[in-house]
């Protein structure tokens, strides 16, 4: 065990390794400062660099970015009261506050300190759980792993913030996105329509880029800009380190409430740091500063954003169940190397899971090195408008998505995606438990036939391991049913502490207003639809191959089926009399403050605002799958470099309005980064029919 | 001084107010509404005058800066330095209060100053 650590190690000294392992830090630092990508951003935009590589190379990278995304991502949110990412929202309650006192540079060094003890403190956490779970890995068999895949979807459907029916429906639609293309046991085609190219099945990169990061861009263009100025710079680094040694306890609490959040699936990066400053409140005595600037209130929470991510890998190379959405990632690309993770990697890649917590100790460290010597400098890069950044993010988007199978086809997937993924969002759907169904479609129906084949009837069922993971199954969903009961019965108060801000802070203004308008009604009804069409489907397909889809399909429409029977229920509770006026039509329970309309002045102008606010959502929403559709026309015909000429510096100048000096520049330099990209890492441009 | 009300728009918060009201207080010493329901609208101090006109004068309403709503009532106790704070106690089984969590607990164990807890009159407890 130690001797596999050490030798871990000493490969790390190769240089390769280390160039990867610090271009990833680089690279994770500066994606923490963009807002809105987040931990899943930076894997997603550096996946496709990595494909060609070794894989220890490659999780050198990633684990490098993800390791400090949410170290930098403070900045944004103590400067400019902008949160890099929604887990940097509660950094930013009393970081800002404290930063506008002219004390930034406390803040920043408070918080950097704490993801850096953050992070190693996950990488021990990581560590630990190889030993401890290597035994209880060991011992699963194909039932257990079968139960594993099942709770894994499940939990992220049920943990997800908001409704459980959504996040079940999301669930199931993603397993049903992964069942497309050829069967594991019998090689038929299924959901392919003919089409060789859905044979395959859809890339992953497409999906998960799609159904977050194009759907960001999409609803992060039309954002306002931000106006304030940042706040300066004040204050000595000094005094934060020294303060910020008198609340080790706190970063080491928070540190352990990261890592047990990052293990649940589903709870991710937002709600473990939630947790954490909710813990800092409630052991606080005197609570009078949290909100006009305690340092308690940014040290525990940001020592969890970072320990989440270490968190999240325990479950996602120990059992192959992903604990969050940057770790299906992670697992999709170990798959493609051909590791498997779960009992294969304690055994066969031990070496492999060691690089991987020393990248993220090292990382860490290095990380928060960096951001002391850079956020002066970098801080700038905050203020850049997204609709700028838009153009630059599409194009190596769009260019990392063609790298996995070097398919157009697969671009045009991922817009379409990008779509559904607005929609999701916007009607307050949880995407992870669609990516996590999405990555544990196949591991699922393959644990199932090697159960089924080695285990006669029900037997597998009464295994000990089997019974513990059904009761947990169970469990919360038990747990959300008494919930909904007690809420039907009038006892409103659940008193449970929980943290998340009854306003919601900023940063995520489109996340679900659309929730309880006719478009989440919209989505129901299209889920229904869906899952009674490959229901129908799966009739077609030979008895082993429709044993899945039928399930997935049978449980998806009642799960659908349900959602829309509540959206119809909500939706009449919201419209007692016949719809006249149109913001009446619009607005329902949804809403976050406001409740149903009661007829004051007050409530029917927020109510204008929001729909005029959620009008232009769409709209520019629908312009910019407008714009990436042109886009994708364009790269067809031109190929990729020609494409890229045209549509950004058009997009800069129309979309973003940028002086056309910017626009020429930005488009060089884009263009020159493509030009040489192919020649330093082993990346492909998309060509066109004319080229 | 002032004196903190962990307000609800239920028969255990209507009691709490009233209670608060019976309190002998110094001519106008300021009574502070924090609304102690998650998602509950911030009440109107018109409304809560016109159905106590005993508030007249001395009502106000605050939030805290935190999302729990048993912190934010500490909070703002702490911050306007009350010397009372004043909650209404609602039934809850030990097994309820395991599986659903107290508010009214908690700020009994975390307020540092003292606190009234009183419970609905009986009429009051059927509806």
């Amino acid at each position: 065990m130690t001797d596999a650590a050490f030798s871990a190690l000493a490969s790390l000294g190769d240089p390769s390794l280390l160039i990867m392992l610090a271009i990833g830090v680089v690279a994770g630092l500066v994606i923490g400062l963009i807002p809105g990508l987040g931990g899943t951003g930076a894997v997603a935009i550096l996946l496709p660099v990595t494909f060609g590589m070794e894989p220890e190379q490659a999780l050198a990278m990633l684990i490098g970015a993800l390791a400090v995304v949410h170290t930098s991502d403070t900045v944004a949110a103590v400067l400019l009261g902008a949160p890099g990412s929604a887990s940097a929202s509660v950094t930013m309650l009393d970081g800002y506050a404290m930063a506008r006192k002219g004390q930034a540079k406390r803040a920043l060094s408070l918080a950097f300190l704490s993801s850096m003890a953050g992070g190693l403190i996950g990488a021990v956490g990581l560590t630990v759980a190889i030993p401890l779970a290597r035994p209880l890995v060991l011992s699963f068999g194909s039932p257990e792993l079968f139960m594993l895949t099942i709770l894994g979807v499940s939990l992220a459907a049920v943990l997800s913030r908001g409704n459980v029916v959504k996040g079940l429906t999301a669930g199931f639609l993603g397993l049903l996105l992964g069942l497309v293309g050829t069967s594991p046991t019998t090689a038929e085609e299924r959901f392919t329509f003919g089409s060789l190219f859905l044979g395959d099945g859809v890339s992953l990169v497409a999906v998960a880029l799609g159904i977050f990061g194009l759907a960001e861009i999409a609803s992060r263009v039309g954002q306002r800009r931000v106006t304030e100025q940042p706040v300066s710079l004040e204050g000595g680094w000094g005094a934060g380190i020294r303060e910020w040694l008198t609340h080790w306890t706190h970063v080491i609490r928070g540190a352990l409430i990261g890592i047990w959040a990052g293990v649940l699936p589903g709870v991710g990066a937002t709600a473990g740091t939630w947790l954490a400053y909710g813990q800092a409140v409630a052991t606080a005595k005197d609570k009078r500063k949290f909100g006009k600037g305690d340092p308690r209130g940014i040290v525990g929470p940001e020592s969890a954003n970072n320990s989440v991510e270490a968190g999240d890998l325990i479950p996602t190379f120990l059992f192959g169940i992903p604990g969050g959405v940057p770790s299906a990632m992670l697992l999709g690309m170990l798959l493609t190397y051909g590791i498997q993770p779960g009992p294969a990697i304690v055994t066969e890649h031990l070496d492999l899971m060691y690089v991987i917590i020393w990248s993220f100790a090292i990382a860490s460290v290095v990380g928060a090195f960096l951001c002391f010597l850079a956020t002066p400098t970098l801080a700038r890069l905050t203020k850049v408008p997204f609709a700028v950044l838009g153009p630059g993010l599409l194009v190596i988007m769009l260019l990392g998505a063609f790298q996995e199978g070097g398919q157009i086809g697969d671009l045009w997937v991922m817009v379409v995606l990008g779509a559904v993924g607005f929609f999701l969002k916007a009607t307050g759907m949880p995407r992870a438990p669609f990516l996590i169904g999405f990555v544990l479609a196949i591991p699922m129906e393959r644990y199932y036939y090697l159960t089924t084949n080695l285990y006669d009837g029900g037997g597998w069922m009464a295994r000990p391991g089997v019974l513990v993971f059904a009761a947990l199954l169970v469990g919360p969903l038990v747990w959300a049913l008494v919930k909904k009961l007690r809420g039907a019965s009038g006892a409103v108060d659940d008193g449970h502490r929980s943290e998340l801000e009854t306003d919601e802070p900023e940063g995520d203004e489109l996340e679900g207003s659309m929730a309880g308008t006719r478009w989440s009604l919209a989505v129901a009804v299209v889920a229904v639809v869906l899952f009674a069409a490959a229901l129908w489907v799966s009739g077609s397909f030979s008895d082993e191959a429709q044993l899945m889809p039928r399930l997935v399909s049978l449980c998806g429409l009642v799960a659908a089926g349900v959602l829309l029977w509540q959206e119809r229920r909500g939706w009449r509770e919201a419209h007692p009399t016949l719809p006249a006026r149109v913001e009446s039509l619009d607005d329902a329970v949804g809403g976050s403050v406001s409740g149903p309309a009661s007829g004051s002045t007050l409530v029917a102008t927020r109510v204008d605002a929001r729909l005029e606010a959620r009008q232009r959502d769409l709209v520019v929403a629908g312009r910019t799958f407008a714009a990436m559709a042109a886009f994708l026309v364009l790269v067809g015909l031109f190929g990729y470099l020609a494409a890229t000429l045209v549509f950004v510096p058009v997009w800069l100048l129309y979309a973003a309005r940028t002086t056309p000096r910017t626009a020429v520049v930005y488009t060089l330099v884009l263009g020159l980064v493509l030009l040489s990209l192919p020649s330093l890492l082993p990346v492909e441009l998309p060509m066109g029919l004319l080229q | 001084m002032t004196i903190v009300v962990a307000y609800a728009d239920t028969a255990p918060g209507h009691a709490a107010v009233e209670a608060a009201l019976d309190t002998p207080a110094a001519e106008g010493e300021p009574l502070v509404l924090v609304p102690a329901v998650r998602g509950e609208p911030v009440p109107d101090v018109a409304a809560l005058v016109a159905r106590w006109p005993r508030l007249a004068g001395r009502a106000e309403v605050a939030r805290g800066d935190l999302g729990d709503p048993s912190d934010a009532v500490v909070q703002v106790a702490q911050r306007r330095g009350a010397r009372l704070v004043v909650l209404g106690l609602r039934h809850r089984s030990p097994v309820g209060k395991m599986v659903f969590g107290s508010t009214a607990q908690r700020i009994l164990l975390d307020a540092t100053c003292p606190v009234l807890a009183v419970k609905p009159p009986p009429e009051a407890r059927e509806a």
